[in-house]
């Protein structure tokens, strides 16, 4: 699938197997047993898990040592906290997932200041520059996976419909893209339907946000919620209330792909490839220690989940055989005369 | 205090024996030049802006009461004490209105958000079709603008757009503050833009070249910072250039100094020669026919190459990339030389995509100016490659605006009202757009027509 959505800076995106280390890198890398910390917004996450096994097991492959990881828990204040102390340390490279846009710029460029390389995730605060600030931004196209949210959901919505999206009320550019681009797809594809949005700041409350989108639109034929942990509120507060609204989502998690497997609510996820990033993180942060300059934007394309495919997807994503419940879901093989 | 009173105190002050009254004797003008002492930072104590705008205090204290009760202004902090009162500052509030902020290119838009002091909160860039008209560009601005106002909204809404369009964009003629008239793309001509935009934002629009506001985006937040003479050359499909001449942006007699593209080289026009457009085609020609095994490699691979291509190429040590690369910087730096020599720069500025894809273009650039300018231009002259990518033309618009609403003249015109969306010629603007379009053919014309 092509990569539609552009970069932080409009940057045009270099598909991530598009970049690659030549022989004579590799070596010079290993000879020089780089240190690389990384910091994520958590470490719990299956898509977290699959992010940095990608990375450690890249770097690995080239001589560097990943020698700490830390988890923000999803504070703000913590991400800049150990930014800032990460800036002290002796290591060589931090590869960083920013945490609201603009509030953590500062603590991420005292990376940059301190002379270390700085490779970031999904997005770059508001305000900084690659070359100057930081290395790369590597990234799933965002702007695609609300494409595909889009597209899947349509074929459930009836004409003149009204469709809502439960949107992360937190300035963060990875969700704010796929909401541009649900909204962008619906009104050029399915004009005829009306829009509503709701908008939680803390996945707890996904589900409230949900059933208050419900009370004011009793109408509601159907729904994407901007990744799987609040579709997955989202859903609990559509059976809540009675209603069997169709929803789509982003990330490939276990409860929402039991739940599309088993045909419940979600009927379609736009899904990351977290592994494939990390692996594509680690060949960028070797290319920066050894200033080769990698391109600003690398983006990899997101995954369309149904139904039908949800069992290949669910291994190509998380590199290991798909759960019974998933399993049962899938269509019996044709038999071949 | 309403208008009014202000405006009875004022004719309590003496008057100038002779001659016209200054601008700061009237209420309009001197909270005008008071609001801009405290947004610039000039003056931000009572005592400081009585000795910088020569205004007795009763004036001043009437005014910062006015500025205060638009919110234009909020007090600060306690200043040191120097032998009496410690002085209480005040301070402008760039969060009291937003400024929107878009560029249009020839295959991407990009739309952004800043407070007024031009602070980039957001931006957002995406591919677009600009042959399907005008119309629904128009349609999409707004819905962006919508989005990003309900996720970046402010107390006073929107204050100005800054539009940036690939091409010149005229100078109003005479008295006019507004200038709509766009010719950025030819089958745009005679639709009304502007007009539709600012009545759908509901908001002046400020509308500048595409090369003027990354210059200005340079200027305020890229390499240029802190600098007062500078050059920024966009090397993309179009070439061109922007100046920034003792701290101010040069726009020339009818808005379009820059047109550098259109100087002569060997081989033709430097457009035609050192172009994206261009060098895709010789690139594209060098794959066909096998002289460079990366191009050839490229096209095989996704059935196009561009100059970004040549620009990995070059990178690889591919022979024909490079000389095609170096072949383009010194062709630029051929035409940039004279302009060192004219104008003295301490920093010329290369963005767009042919100056992304890597260092040869730099380096011939670099070695073609610094051999053809005298040495007193070049001793302490820097050329470096853009840093701020798409950014600097969001950059620069927001800075357009933020500092047209300020400009003393326009000021003064919506000050005492609180928000230049009351300026009586922005109203005049939208009433006359609103007549236009009514009266004007709901599609452009097509181009070529007797009046293209």
């Amino acid at each position: 699938m092509a990569i539609t959505g552009l970069g932080p800076h409009g940057e045009r995106a270099v598909p991530a197997n598009q970049v690659g280390l030549s022989d004579a890198d590799a070596d010079a890398a290993r000879s020089r047993h780089f240190s690389v910390a990384v910091v994520l917004h958590t470490t719990m996450s299956d898509w977290a898990k699959e992010e940095l096994a990608g990375i450690v097991a890249t770097l690995g492959r080239y001589g560097a040592a990943v020698v700490e990881v830390i988890d923000c828990a999803f504070d703000i204040d913590r991400q800049i906290s150990e930014l800032r102390r990460l800036a002290g340390e002796p290591v060589d490279a931090v590869v960083s997932i920013p945490i609201g846009s603009s509030r953590a710029a500062d603590a991420h460029r005292a990376i940059s200041m301190a002379g270390k390389k700085l490779l970031l995730l999904d997005n770059a605060p508001t305000g900084m520059l690659p070359g100057k600030d930081y290395v790369s931004v590597i990234s799933t196209d965002n702007f695609g996976l609300g494409q595909i949210g889009a597209e899947l959901l349509a074929p459930y919505v009836p004409q003149n419909g009204k469709i809502g999206v439960l949107a992360y009320g937190v300035d963060f550019f990875a969700t704010h893209e796929r909401e541009i681009a649900f909204r962008k797809w619906m009104a050029s594809h399915r004009p005829d339907l009306s829009l509503v949005r709701s908008k939680f700041a803390d996945v707890s409350q996904a589900r409230s946000a949900t059933a208050d989108l419900l009370q004011a639109n009793p109408d509601l034929a159907g729904l994407f919620a901007v990744w799987d942990v609040p579709a997955t509120g989202a859903a609990a507060a559509i059976l809540d209330a009675g209603k069997t609204i169709p929803i789509t989502t982003v990330d490939l998690g276990n409860d929402v792909a039991a739940d599309l497997a088993g045909g419940g609510l979600i009927k379609g996820i736009a899904a990351q490839l977290p592994y494939d990033q990390g692996v594509a993180t680690g060949i960028a942060t070797i290319l920066g220690l050894l200033e080769r300059q990698p391109p600003p934007w690398i983006a990899l394309p997101g995954l369309g989940v149904t139904v039908a495919n949800v069992v290949e997807a669910y291994q190509v994503v998380w590199r290991a055989p798909a759960p019974a419940a998933l399993l049962k879901a899938r269509k019996p093989r044709k038999n071949t005369p | 205090m309403d208008e009014r009173s202000n405006a009875d105190a004022e004719t309590a002050q003496p008057r100038r024996a002779a001659g016209r009254p200054r601008a700061s004797e009237s209420a309009h003008g001197s909270l005008a030049a008071l609001l801009n002492f405290v947004r610039t930072g000039e003056a931000t104590t009572r005592q400081e802006l009585e000795n910088q705008s020569e205004l007795g205090r009763a004036v001043v204290t009437d005014r910062l009461a006015t500025l205060l009760r638009l919110g234009l202004i909020e007090e600060g902090e306690l200043g040191p004490a120097i032998g009496g009162r410690a002085p209480r500052h005040v301070r402008f509030r760039p969060r009291m209105g937003m400024i929107l902020a878009a560029v249009l290119d020839h295959s991407s838009l990009a739309v952004g958000v800043s407070d007024l002091s031009g602070h980039l909160l957001a931006e957002h860039h995406e591919a677009v079709e600009l042959a399907a008209g005008p119309e629904p560009v128009v349609q999409r601005l707004a819905t962006l603008f919508a989005w990003m106002l309900e996720e970046h909204g402010s107390e006073g809404g929107i204050w100005g757009v800054g539009l940036a369009v690939p091409g010149p964009v005229e100078k109003p003629d005479g008295q006019k503050l507004f200038a709509p008239a766009l010719s950025a793309f030819q089958n745009w001509d005679g639709f009304p833009f502007v007009e539709q935009l600012a009545t759908l934002v509901g908001a002046p629009v400020w509308a500048r070249s595409g090369v003027q506001t990354m210059t200005m985006g340079e200027l305020k937040s890229g390499s240029g910072v802190g600098l007062t003479d500078m050059i920024f050359v966009k090397l993309g499909r179009s070439i061109s250039a922007g100046v920034i001449s003792e701290g101010v942006l040069h726009r020339g007699a009818q808005g379009a100094a820059g047109m550098i593209g259109y100087t002569f080289v060997e081989g033709g026009n430097l457009e035609t020669v050192a172009g994206s457009e261009a060098l895709g085609r010789e690139a594209r020609q060098a794959a066909e026919s096998g002289r460079s095994p990366y191009l050839a490699e490229a096209l095989a691979r996704a059935g196009e190459v561009t100059v970004t291509d040549a620009g990995h190429g070059a990178q690889l040590g591919d022979p024909f990339c490079i000389d095609l690369l170096g072949r383009c910087g010194r062709a630029v730096g051929e035409v940039l030389a004279p302009l060192a020599n004219l104008l003295n720069p301490s920093l010329i500025v290369l963005g767009g995509n042919v100056a992304e894809t890597g260092d040869i273009v730099l380096a011939a650039v670099r070695e073609a100016v610094y051999r053809q300018s005298h040495p007193v231009v070049t001793r302490d002259l820097r050329i470096v490659r853009s840093q701020m990518g798409g950014s600097a033309g969001l950059v620069g618009a927001a800075q357009v605006v933020a500092e047209a609403l300020f400009d003393a003249r326009f000021l003064q015109g919506w000050i005492t009202l609180g928000s230049p969306r009351e300026h009586p010629e922005f109203k005049d603007f939208l009433a006359r757009a609103a007549f236009d379009t009514s009266a004007r053919p709901a599609k452009p014309r097509p181009p070529g027509g007797p009046f293209a």
